[in-house]
């Protein structure tokens, strides 16, 4: 696992060369904060004003919205340089990549780190701690190591969409409003019961681009709300391996794309 | 000596999807099947053998930096046999990236925002070095490219001579048998390009390093190089040493003779007459040069028909310079266009 060690030194030595500009280290930690808690407070605002969507009621949505932000964190903490792939490989930086032995996605992830993702973090733990205790979960170990798989599929659910976004770059096209259209879909339609969209809807978000697996049905099982769901109960709980196949068949894809890279001039 | 690189046929076009401008622009772009094509490199043939130090030369827009990131893996050739110890570099990316050192004289590799020496250390992990083999080759490093006084200091503030020296040192840490070197002296004082064309020379000759080298800068090919390969348009114009280069493409050398005062060149002219083989061209002082094709007549010969008839004081010989076969060669070009 000599890559895994490799990767972990590289994220280290991103985050010391961003300590550098220690007042800029702090303000993104503080704007990460402040950015997440005032969604928090809208958030909370707003499913306040509601007694019930769909059935959930709001210690359920407020754990629903919890997941989708767990889900997310632990999706863009150690990603979340590859938006920024576009730019990298404009300014020709991703030539070195190509010419050092270790796998071109690892040192793209890791060739800075932005401190804004903590705030990310922060929100996603506060709120998941608040809402833990609205609803009424019978936490055995099996629930808790579902859960633990529904964030790691939820994550890799949303990453997979990155990463397709992200190919799009060794193309030489600049990606940075698709990846806030990805980012913006997942947040708007991932949070909530999907069912409410409708029909065709719930449909395409499930099957064609992965945003109700990251969330809504995972909690659906963990709820015990599968009744509802547009699919069985067997299918709902293997929903996290959705996202896990999602992500191999998008870094397959990457990997494709990569092929066609050009580099450029100079 | 075992051949190490090989190109045969080597291609690369360049393929662009036709941009759009104007809303919906970057769409169509996404979309569109239409494609601007470069060729950048047009079927080109070269081997170069373990231990030789190659320049390969041409000018802007010729396609070295096309070769080089074909022969380092970076970009997958469009048609063409490409061999680094008898792998495809695209292919085998990751196994090739373990053998070879690079240098793109433009883009530094270090880690910007931390000292220099962090980004050896993170170099010598990923090439898997032991602490001891990282340890020693630091050392001699330091020692060799004289990095001590800014080794702790963060790479955004060295300059560009001190930069070009860390990623000298970082390309060449896990002892690679090929150091490829996209103009390694672009942008250095004339101490620094010294200092640089030692170190590659010792590289070569110490540790027996192949070295493919681009650069503008004839003065380090003619220190450096015994072999070019010449290249424009994406093909192959001359392959062979700097010498027969010369001999090809600027044959002439010239005497330059300083005559003793009261005699003037006009009159050592006359004297002469037709009977030395070479261009006279008497100036108005006492100085007569006399330029002669190499091949064609021996300095020793020239020298003795002048001095028997003319009272001489000095005598020199110029040597034809790299950059008469460049223009040469580029006169050529533009005739050929
Ligand atoms: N990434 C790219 N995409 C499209 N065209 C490119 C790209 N890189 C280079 N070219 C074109 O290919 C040709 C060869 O470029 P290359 O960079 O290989 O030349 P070079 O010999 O290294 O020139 P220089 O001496 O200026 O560095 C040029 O016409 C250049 O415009
Ligand atoms: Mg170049």
């Amino acid at each position: 696992m000599g890559s895994m060690r490799m990767t972990f030194l590289l994220y280290r030595a991103a985050v010391r060369g961003e300590m550098q500009y220690r007042l800029n280290f702090v303000m993104l930690l503080a704007l990460g904060l402040v950015y997440q808690g005032s969604g928090i407070a809208f958030v909370w605002t707003v499913l306040r004003t509601f007694d019930t969507i769909a059935g959930w009621n709001f210690g359920e949505l407020a754990f629903l919205y919890s997941l989708r932000l767990m889900a997310h964190a632990v999706w863009v903490v150690p990603f979340h340089q590859l938006v920024s792939m576009d730019t990298t490989i404009r300014e020709g930086r991703f030539d070195r990549y190509l010419v050092r032995p270790l796998n071109p996605f690892l040192q793209i992830i890791t060739s800075r780190f932005r401190m804004n993702v903590i705030g990310d973090v922060m929100a996603a733990v506060i709120l998941f701690t608040i809402a833990v205790n609205l609803v009424d979960i019978d936490f055995s170990p099996l629930s808790v190591a579902y859960l633990v798989l529904a964030v790691v599929g939820g994550a890799l659910a949303e990453g997979a969409a990155a990463v397709v976004v992200s190919s799009l770059s060794f193309r030489s096209v600049q990606t940075w409003a698709a990846s806030q259209l990805v980012d913006n879909i997942y947040l708007m339609f991932g949070s909530y019961p999907t069912r409410v969209f409708g029909g065709a809807l719930t449909w395409g978000l499930t099957w064609v681009l992965p945003v109700a697996v990251v969330a809504y049905i995972p909690s659906s099982v963990l709820l015990d709300k599968t009744d509802s769901l547009h699919l069985s109960a067997p299918a709902a709980v293997a929903a996290p391996l959705i996202g896990v196949l999602w992500f191999g068949a998008a870094y397959k894809w990457w990997r494709v794309r990569m092929r066609g890279y050009q580099s450029v001039g100079a | 000596m075992p051949t190490l690189i090989r190109a045969e046929g080597l291609t690369k076009y360049y393929r662009r999807p036709r941009r759009y401008e104007g809303a919906f622009g970057g769409l169509r772009t996404l979309i569109t099947r239409q494609y601007d094509e470069v060729r950048a490199v047009d079927g080109v043939d070269f081997t170069v053998s373990d231990g030789e130090l190659v320049g390969y030369l041409g000018p802007n827009g010729a396609g070295k930096s096309t070769t080089i990131k074909m022969m380092t893996g970076v970009l997958v050739p469009t048609g063409g046999l490409i061999e680094v110890d008898g792998t495809a570099p695209w292919r085998d990316r990751e196994k090739n990236a373990m053998h070879i050192g690079v240098v793109f004289g433009q883009r530094s590799q270090l880690w910007w925002d931390l000292p220099l020496v962090d980004s050896f250390t993170l170099l010598g992990k990923m090439y898997r070095m032991s602490e001891a083999d990282y340890r020693r080759r630091l050392d001699g490093f330091i020692d060799l490219l004289d990095l001590g006084p800014f080794l702790d200091r963060p790479v955004r503030q060295l300059s560009l001579g001190q930069r070009m020296r860390g990623d000298l040192a970082a390309a060449m840490l896990h002892e690679p048998s090929i150091l490829y070197l996209d103009e390694p002296t672009i942008g250095l004082d004339a101490v620094a390009r010294d200092r640089m064309r030692d170190f590659i020379a010792e590289m070569n000759r110490e540790s027996g390093t192949t070295i493919v080298l681009t650069t503008h800068d004839l003065v380090d090919v003619e220190a450096l190089c015994n072999r070019v390969v010449f290249i424009d348009k994406g093909r192959v114009l001359y392959d062979g040493s700097v010498v027969d280069l010369k001999a090809t493409y600027a044959p002439h050398r010239t005497l330059v003779v300083q005559l003793a005062s009261g005699f003037t060149a006009a009159r050592a002219a006359e004297l002469l007459g037709p009977e030395v083989p070479g261009d006279v061209i008497a100036d108005e002082g006492p100085t007569l040069r006399i330029r002669f094709e190499a091949n064609r007549i021996s300095a020793q010969e020239i020298i003795s028909a002048v001095t028997s008839r003319c009272p001489v004081t000095d005598l020199s010989l110029v040597e034809p310079e790299l950059e008469d076969v460049m223009r040469t060669l580029y006169g050529n070009r533009t005739i050929a266009v």
